[in-house]
């Protein structure tokens, strides 16, 4: 089958217009997402009510597929009496989603750094947040950018889900031209390689910043094998 | 505001679709376990490929990795059964299409996850066997395989519950599984918080089982490798 390479060119800019808000909802989503993985983790390590809530949530975000989430949300919210435009319950599920895998992968990292530099620290006099914000926390970044660069391709790649809430994001654009113009192989291809290009970019930048902070502080003497250890082992306190 | 019917009428209006959650969540487990044993076999393919002494076959290996992992699976399944179908001019049921998206975008996951595996066998085990007089076949078939499966054993439970997961995108092409189930009785009942808040509660529970069992699993591969090798 010949490619209609006319039709791709019209088709770029629409794709373009709609990649604006899947970055859109990626950059608002996920810092807010990356806060809520944060307060997630340190509740996670509390011996309040706090750490069983935390732990749910991840189990929540691990176990329920984002499509039934987006459904439930968008069709759910009003139910509730809430209204939420379409954009807003995007930018949620975004910020929900990120912070429970967030979590987790601050989890893996700080049980990663040693429990003995804890215990060292606290033992110095430091306070508990002391310990955190001088010892602890230069310490992760070697652990937290790699897993948290394929966190943000995989919140950016599954914004793709939003289309079917009609928010206007790539995906929705797409299918929207391929309705027109049925030239399905013209479109999905532009889009899918406007969705591998963002994310070998994304990846890139996430190499970049993997180096930098490599060279800045000492790398762990361990790499972390997996972003989703098995849980309940060595908690750190 | 929010209007809970009663509890009788809610049984009444629920009734169909929790007959549909049965056949939904079928489907839903076996076109994920078959796109899951068919991206499995995809996989040793590819891994294969990917470690040959064949340049063009290593590099097909790494740009299908690269792409697969660099598009969202919604995408996959658009392609599936459209493009595809509009590129040779043939046509394909939701199903088929839904199934061979979902295993060709594991089966990129899958590779990545049995080179990891592969490589912590250590080298020498491959260097006995060929100086034991072993052809390069014997050697994956005896020795490399039967380890890189049972070491990889508790990343691709983990593979499979986020195949499971993606296996809901099938509802963007109308295969009836669960999430398709419960977008049509969303439609049909207009209650769509107890449908999503049951379908929800589905899923959980079987991606739930799934994990406490690959977490026994790995533990008992965790105590029977031996260290080191």
């Amino acid at each position: 089958m010949a490619i209609d390479f006319s039709i791709v060119r019209e088709a770029i800019p629409v794709l373009l217009e709609g990649l604006r808000i899947t970055a859109l909802v990626s950059v608002v989503g996920i810092p807010i997402g990356v806060v809520i993985g944060i307060s997630a983790a340190y509740a996670a390590q509390s011996r309040t009510l706090l750490r069983p809530i935390a732990l749910a949530y991840v189990e929540l975000v691990r176990n329920i597929p984002y499509l039934i989430l987006v459904y439930l949300s968008f069709f759910g919210l009003p139910k509730l009496g809430v209204s939420a435009s379409a954009m807003t319950v995007a930018v949620g599920c975004t910020a929900f989603y990120t912070g429970g895998y967030f979590c987790e992968i601050l989890r893996a990292a700080l049980r990663s750094v040693a429990r003995g530099q804890t215990h060292a620290a606290l033992s110095l006099g430091m306070t508990y947040w002391q310990t955190q914000r001088h010892i602890i926390a230069p310490q992760l970044f070697g652990f937290l950018i790699p897993p948290t660069t394929s966190l943000v391709i995989m919140m950016f790649k599954d914004s793709a889900i939003f289309s079917v809430m009609s928010l206007p994001e790539m995906t929705y654009q797409s299918n929207l031209l391929t309705a027109n113009t049925f030239a399905y192989v013209e479109v999905l291809g532009a889009t899918a390689l406007i969705y591998w290009l963002s994310s070998v970019l994304l990846a890139g930048v996430g190499r970049r910043l993997e180096n930098v902070v490599g060279r800045r502080t000492r790398t762990p003497d361990v790499a972390p094998l997996s972003t989703f250890p098995a849980k309940g082992k060595g908690q750190l306190s | 505001m929010f209007n809970w019917p009663g509890m009788e009428q809610m049984r009444g209006v629920l009734q169909p679709f929790v007959e549909g959650v049965v056949s939904g969540t079928v489907i839903t487990l076996a076109a994920s376990a078959g796109a899951f044993v068919i991206g499995l076999g995809l996989g040793i393919v590819l891994l294969l490929a990917r470690i040959s002494p064949l340049a063009p076959l290593r590099s097909f290996v790494v740009l299908w990795v690269s792409l697969i992992r660099g598009t969202p699976a919604l995408i996959h399944m658009l392609i599936a059964y459209y493009m595809v179908p509009a590129m040779f001019d043939i046509s394909i049921s939701p199903i088929t299409a839904g199934v061979a998206a979902l295993a060709c975008n594991t089966s990129a996951y899958i590779v990545e996850i049995l080179r990891g595996a592969l490589g912590t066998i250590s080298y020498g085990q491959r260097a006995a066997a060929y100086a034991m007089g072993m052809r390069a076949p014997q050697v994956w078939r005896h020795v490399l395989l039967p380890q890189v499966i049972y070491r990889a054993i508790p990343p691709l439970t983990s593979e499979f519950t986020i195949l499971l997961k993606a296996s809901s995108l099938m509802s963007i092409i109308a295969v009836p599984e669960l999430a398709t189930v419960a977008r049509n009785a969303t439609l049909q009942t207009d209650l769509p918080l107890q449908v999503f808040a049951i379908t929800a509660a589905v899923y959980f529970v079987l991606l739930f089982c799934i994990s406490a069992a690959s977490r026994v699993c790995e533990r008992r591969v965790s105590r029977m490798l031996p260290h080191g090798h």
